[in-house]
């Protein structure tokens, strides 16, 4: 077995020597650069906008405002998913947010393009914005669902009843900050128009989403359009989906006859494609003395933008992790003159944050150990369908186990604010991480050549999480060859349709179809074998040969082999396609997160000094890039506990913190020694393969445990996030 | 990024005649804030003189035991040296709390001092800011404050000065030395910064055709016990919140020596001359520390996103001198 | 304006600089060597880490004139041949690897720690890379990397 070991990477030493070519990285003759100029105001619109200084700049082959902007074929609807936003730029005067697209300059180097973009004058009539959420309270609203089916109210029970009634009632205000994804490789795309063919060089998490959404703005067949993406940056949500820069780069490269490379600046990427909503949450929980859970109350209120009515900050983790007969659940809207909010690793993370810090007031309030509270309320069934058990795929129990076990869990806690060292509080909490388990269809093709070596392909991403790494495993297993003997290809539309990189969904859904195709290679081969009577497993009957380590065999009588090269040379390359069309239900993954902190006792700086996960992820498929991916997701949380709030001004709704110094992510020097550990065992209600995603579920449960031991270190409940040094004096 | 000559210098003489009359010609050294600020056309010379070859590369020991450091010295060489690794360890420390690794290697000692404030409005050409376009406003006063000046603040600008480098060097009691065509002048580090006032875009005293040639350290036995401390919101790579160098020297129970001053809380490197007074002579109790602390921060003026500063300056002060004695009585 | 820079050991000429241009730029746009990613163009993220004279440092904060007449390596210089460089090979073999985009910068900045500190303490290591963001990672496998890159 070939799958769970912790495989190197096999796109390792083409990342570390520089050999890896991302979307900005290729070298296209005849290249034109384009520059995108934003909106300084938030509001309002454009009365004057002068290009004659920028068009008669060296170099600049076009100039373009909402004057000449290029038409498209469609507009996307109210609720545009998988768009990212509604409103398409370069149509009219009117601005929405800052930071929106006002004029893109496109010339023969990339530095003369940045120049004359500073030569445009633009005079805008300026409106007060809409910038604050809290100040927008009273205008909040319940959002018409949209396509993706985003839930927005929820009850059983009788809720408000219950906690009226409950002996014990906790209540919490939680505010979480707007954050911004800030994948390290910008968002970049370079159209090459070839008559009536465009090709994409494009940072897309979802290459079928760009292809189908890029044809469609265009008016072209999506076989007109190919999307290249071998290696992608990161994305963490903000290249899932269709923007309008990437149309917008493709419309112009044919007006213009020229290929156009796109690269967003730092600053650009917190306005172009989204971001972390801001949210209020207001949360209550009943309980009896004993901590039994009998009633939440959650409601919710978050930023959406002027043209789009959406929250992707889904919360379902407080109607179901925990048993309770009574439970309401509303998520509320209000319209800022902002951009068009989008998934962010995790965004149920943000809901989990409260839920897991409202079971710790729970537990200062009744006396119970965390852990304790949390097992006492655990849910052996669908709190929303009791007569559906969770079945074998829930190993929640296990994560609490072996996570309390590594830390070293305490049994009885002490009091907060009771313990010190190097002038400093020590504290200790735990959370609980939950996450959906979503699967998308997905199509692997193999082909194996007379050499025995077999090429692979899918029309997937490897957002960095470790696609090209688990699939050639994942083959090589079903095969029975070694991985050396399989190379998988990726990132181009060219390939057979497959899953997108979005809702931690690749490895199971990928890894299902690669599954699948392995294995019908290796039936053919077998099929072709044993009806050859020059092969020494001729006759005998199918199901009795299987393979290991690049050799076919009889399973009664092993010396009866020969490889796969020698079946091969004897008749040719042998193909196989799988489609996995993904189950129709939804899993959960589940986790435990446990931190220790220290807390300066004069200048309120928190640091964490220890971090332990363990992870209910089904199957893991390779030891290395699953723990690798934990620890990546569990120090996300870490940002968003301490660091991470992109900061807009109230009165300009400009963001000040457009850059790598003023929105502070986690360096280095913040991440604690880490503890990884993992239930591994298959959950095959999430894939046949019995794998679930990894990336987001690690991200919860992180910043609640930090949040809750610096509570336990200082005696004090910031409900507020990041939290900072000012909010601990 | 606007178009602009650019002249290699080799020497001094060559440096200072090619930027005299030209008014908008700026020196490039390290080139870690100079280069971004152009990126960003908040900074648009008409002419830039690069001075990196210029042999201003030296740190000496001066006959007085002091220390003359040339301006062109790269901010990591100097924090590892061993000169001022024994002599001066705040400054050591101050430096390597700064910026990262690759910007300390980059940077030097003459741009660490004329590096410009990281008020997010002087970044945001949108903004109003009377430091980046004198007469426009600040934007900042009514906005976001929070990284903020708390002392020697002006109704025109909040902004702070942004160096770790710079506060050893206040502490210290540097001179900045500095040459034009019209000779060579020595400026004391406490004037070379000088409050906004009504005019935040005049930053120091430094004229625009001056180069800064050197910095020296005076003799200060009192340094080699003395400690940097910065307040921020990550582990590392984050400016001050608010950061205090100190040095300090007990003799029985009684504070016969020490040096104190803020970043993070204005728009120059802060010398806390106040609290100076109050310690001197004082005994060295936790009681002294707060009230000289609280001696410096009696004229901070604060904006409610920044007022925490005024406590945390406060209580960082403490802690530094706490420490200061504790070390002092192990040594 | 002409260039003379020497990268990876080769002595390189290059013509039509304008001088507002970064010596990232000259490296990924006019010399072909695209490994130094530009993730923020501004000093904050260490991803265009390169050695300059022996010394690591942002290229996208260096201008194209200051770098005339400097040893430039890059990441593309590091192994010989096929054989990876050390450094390189323990992020390989330790998983300090994703999504790869801050990993040219780390190598680098890595590579010169060691050099430096042949067996660097674990706050030294930390302290080191603090210029270098990673997003995917959550850097422990990072210093993991570098702890195994200083055993061998």
């Amino acid at each position: 077995m070939i799958i769970g070991k912790p495989l190197d990477r096999v796109d390792g030493p083409a990342k570390v020597t520089g050999a890896a070519k991302y979307a900005a990285d290729q070298h296209i003759p005849g290249l034109t650069h384009a520059v995108l100029v934003t909106s300084a105001i938030a509001r309002g619109k454009i009365i004057r906008i002068d290009t004659g200084q920028a068009a008669r700049s060296p170099g600049v082959l076009s100039v373009i405002t909402h004057h000449n902007g290029p038409r498209f074929a469609y507009q996307p609807p109210k609720h545009p998913w998988i768009y990212g936003q509604t409103h398409v730029p370069l149509q009219n005067d009117v601005i929405y947010h800052s930071g929106q697209i006002v004029a893109v300059v496109i010339a023969d180097t990339l530095e003369r393009a940045r120049y004359a973009a500073t030569l445009i004058q633009i005079d805008y009539a300026v409106e007060t914005p809409e910038i604050s959420v809290e100040a927008n309270l009273d205008k909040a609203f319940i959002p018409e669902r949209g396509p993706f089916n985003l839930r927005y109210e929820y009850r059983r029970g009788d809720a408000h009843g219950a906690l009226a009634t409950a002996p014990v009632r906790v209540s919490g205000r939680y505010r979480t900050s707007m954050q911004h994804h800030n994948p390290m490789e910008p968002t970049a795309t370079t159209a090459v128009w070839d008559g009536d063919h465009l090709t994409l060089y494009e940072t897309t998490q979802a290459l079928a989403f760009t292809r189908q959404k890029t044809a469609e703005m265009l008016g072209v067949d999506q076989k007109q359009v190919r999307v290249v993406s071998p290696y992608l940056g990161g994305g963490f949500g903000a290249k899932g989906y269709v923007w309008p820069h990437t149309f917008i780069t493709a419309a112009i490269a044919r007006s213009l006859g020229r290929p156009v490379k796109l690269v967003l600046t730092r600053a650009q990427s917190y306005t172009m494609h989204g971001h972390r909503a801001e949210t209020v949450q207001e949360l209550s929980v009943g309980a009896t003395r004993d901590g039994t859970i009998t009633a939440f109350v959650h409601s919710a209120v978050s930023q959406t933008s002027m043209l789009n009515e959406v929250s992707w900050e889904e919360m379902d983790a407080t109607t179901q992790l925990y048993a309770c007969p009574n439970a309401e659940l509303t998520r509320r809207v209000v319209r800022l003159n902002l951009g068009t909010p989008t998934p962010m690793r995790a965004p149920l993370s943000v809901g989990g944050y409260a839920l897991e810090s409202i079971m710790d007031e729970l537990s200062h309030a009744t006396g119970v150990n965390p852990l304790e509270l949390r097992l006492r309320n655990y849910s052996t069934h669908n709190p929303e369908n009791p007569s559906q058990p969770w079945g074998t795929g829930k190993f929640l129990r296990d994560c609490y186990e072996l996570g309390a076990k590594l830390f070293d869990w305490p049994h009885r806690l002490p009091r907060p604010r009771s313990t010190r060292r190097d002038g400093g509080w020590i504290g200790v909490g735990m959370a609980t991480a939950f996450h959906p388990t979503y699967v998308s269809a997905a199509t692997v093709s193999i082909r194996m050549d007379a050499d025995g070596k077999a090429l692979v392909r899918s029309a997937t991403q490897d957002i960095g999480t470790g696609t090209y790494t688990i699939v050639t495993q994942t083959v090589a297993d079903a095969l029975g060859v070694p991985a050396k003997s399989v190379r998988f290809e990726l990132g181009d539309t060219n390939f057979a349709p497959s899953a997108p990189s979005i809702g931690s969904r690749t490895a199971a859904s990928v890894g299902t179809a690669a599954h699948h195709a392995g294995s019908a290679l290796k039936d053919k081969v077998i099929a072709i074998a044993v009806a050859d009577h020059r092969s020494p497993l001729y006759g005998i009957p199918a199901a009795q040969v299987t393979a290991a380590d690049g050799q076919l065999f009889h399973r009664l009588d092993p010396r009866r082999r020969e490889t796969y090269a020698d079946v091969l040379r004897r008749h040719g390359p042998v193909d196989s396609e799988a489609v996995w069309p993904a189950a129709p239900g939804i899993s959960r993954s589940y986790g435990a997160v446990f931190a220790e902190v220290t807390v300066d006792d004069a200048t309120g700086e928190v640091r964490v000094t220890r971090l332990v996960g363990a992870f209910d992820i089904g199957r893991v498929l390779n030891a290395k890039t699953a723990r690798s991916q934990a620890i990546g997701g569990m120090i996300w949380g870490l940002g968003t506990a301490l660091t991470e709030h992109t900061i807009v001004d109230e009165h300009l709704g400009r963001i000040l913190t457009a850059n790598l110094s003023g929105y502070l992510v986690p360096v280095e020097a913040d991440v604690p020694d880490v503890d990884i550990a993992f239930v591994d065992k298959a959950d095959p209600a999430a894939s046949d393969i019995g794998a679930k995603g990894v990336g987001e579920l690690a991200s919860n449960g992180a910043t609640a445990a930090i949040a809750n031991a610096v509570c336990h270190a200082t005696g004090r409940r910031v409900r507020d996030l990041p939290i900072t040094p000012d909010k601990l004096l | 990024m606007k178009s602009f000559a650019y002249v290699s210098a080799r020497d001094v003489p060559t440096a200072v005649s090619a930027i005299a009359g030209s008014p908008n010609a700026k020196f490039l050294g390290g080139g870690t804030n100079l280069v971004d600020l152009m990126r960003g056309n908040i900074e648009q010379p008409d002419t830039i003189v690069d001075i990196t070859r210029l042999p201003l590369t030296g740190v000496d020991l001066l006959p007085d035991g002091g220390v003359r450091i040339g301006a062109l010295v790269r901010n990591s060489h100097l924090a590892a040296h061993p000169l001022i690794r024994s002599r001066y360890p705040v400054l050591s420390q101050a430096i390597l709390l700064g910026a990262s690794a690759q910007l300390r290697n980059m940077a030097t000692v003459g741009g660490n001092l004329l590096q410009r404030t990281r008020c997010l409005y002087f970044y945001d050409t949108a903004a109003a800011c009377n430091k980046r376009a004198p007469g426009s406003g600040c934007d900042a006063i009514g906005g976001f404050n929070r990284n903020h000046a708390i002392l020697g603040v002006s109704d025109n600008c909040l902004a702070t000065h942004p160096s770790d480098m710079c506060v050893a060097l206040a502490m210290l009691d540097a001179t900045v030395e500095v040459e034009s065509t019209r000779g060579v002048r020595r400026i004391p580090m406490n004037e070379f910064h000088v409050l906004p006032g009504d005019t935040p875009h005049v930053e120091t005293s430094l004229a625009a055709d001056e180069l800064v040639t050197a910095v020296e350290l005076p003799s200060v036995a009192v340094a080699a016990n003395s400690r940097y401390r910065k307040v921020r919101d990550r582990a590392s790579y984050a400016f001050a919140l608010v950061s205090v160098a100190a040095a300090l020297e007990v003799t029985g129970t009684t504070v016969t020596q020490v040096r104190l001053a803020l970043g993070g809380v204005s728009a120059k490197p802060w010398r806390a001359t106040k609290a100076e007074e109050v310690l001197l002579g004082a005994p060295a109790t936790e009681e002294s520390f707060r009230q000289a602390a609280a001696a410096e921060l009696a004229a901070a003026t604060a904006r409610p996103g920044n007022e925490f500063k005024i406590g945390l300056a406060e209580r960082t002060i403490v802690a530094v001198l706490r420490e200061l004695v504790t070390k002092g009585d192990a040594a | 304006m002409r260039v003379n820079i020497t990268v990876n050991g080769e002595a390189r000429q290059v013509d039509d600089v304008w001088p507002g241009e970064s010596l990232l730029y000259v490296l990924r746009e006019r010399l072909g060597l695209p490994g130094s990613k530009n993730a923020c163009e501004q000093g904050e993220c260490g991803s265009c880490t390169v050695y300059m004279d022996g010394t690591p440092v942002c290229a996208c904060l260096v201008a194209a004139g200051q770098a005339e007449g400097r040893e430039v390596r890059t990441v593309e210089g590091l192994a010989s041949g096929d054989t990876l460089d050390r450094v390189q090979q323990a992020f390989v073999d330790a998983g300090a690897v994703q999504c790869g985009f801050c990993t040219p910068g780390l190598v680098v900045a890595a590579h010169d720690l060691l050099t430096r500190t042949p067996q660097p303490s674990d706050p030294e290591i930390r302290e080191a890379l603090a210029g270098n963001l990673c997003r995917c990672t959550g850097y422990e496998k990072i210093l993991d990397a570098v702890r195994m890159a200083a055993r061998s």
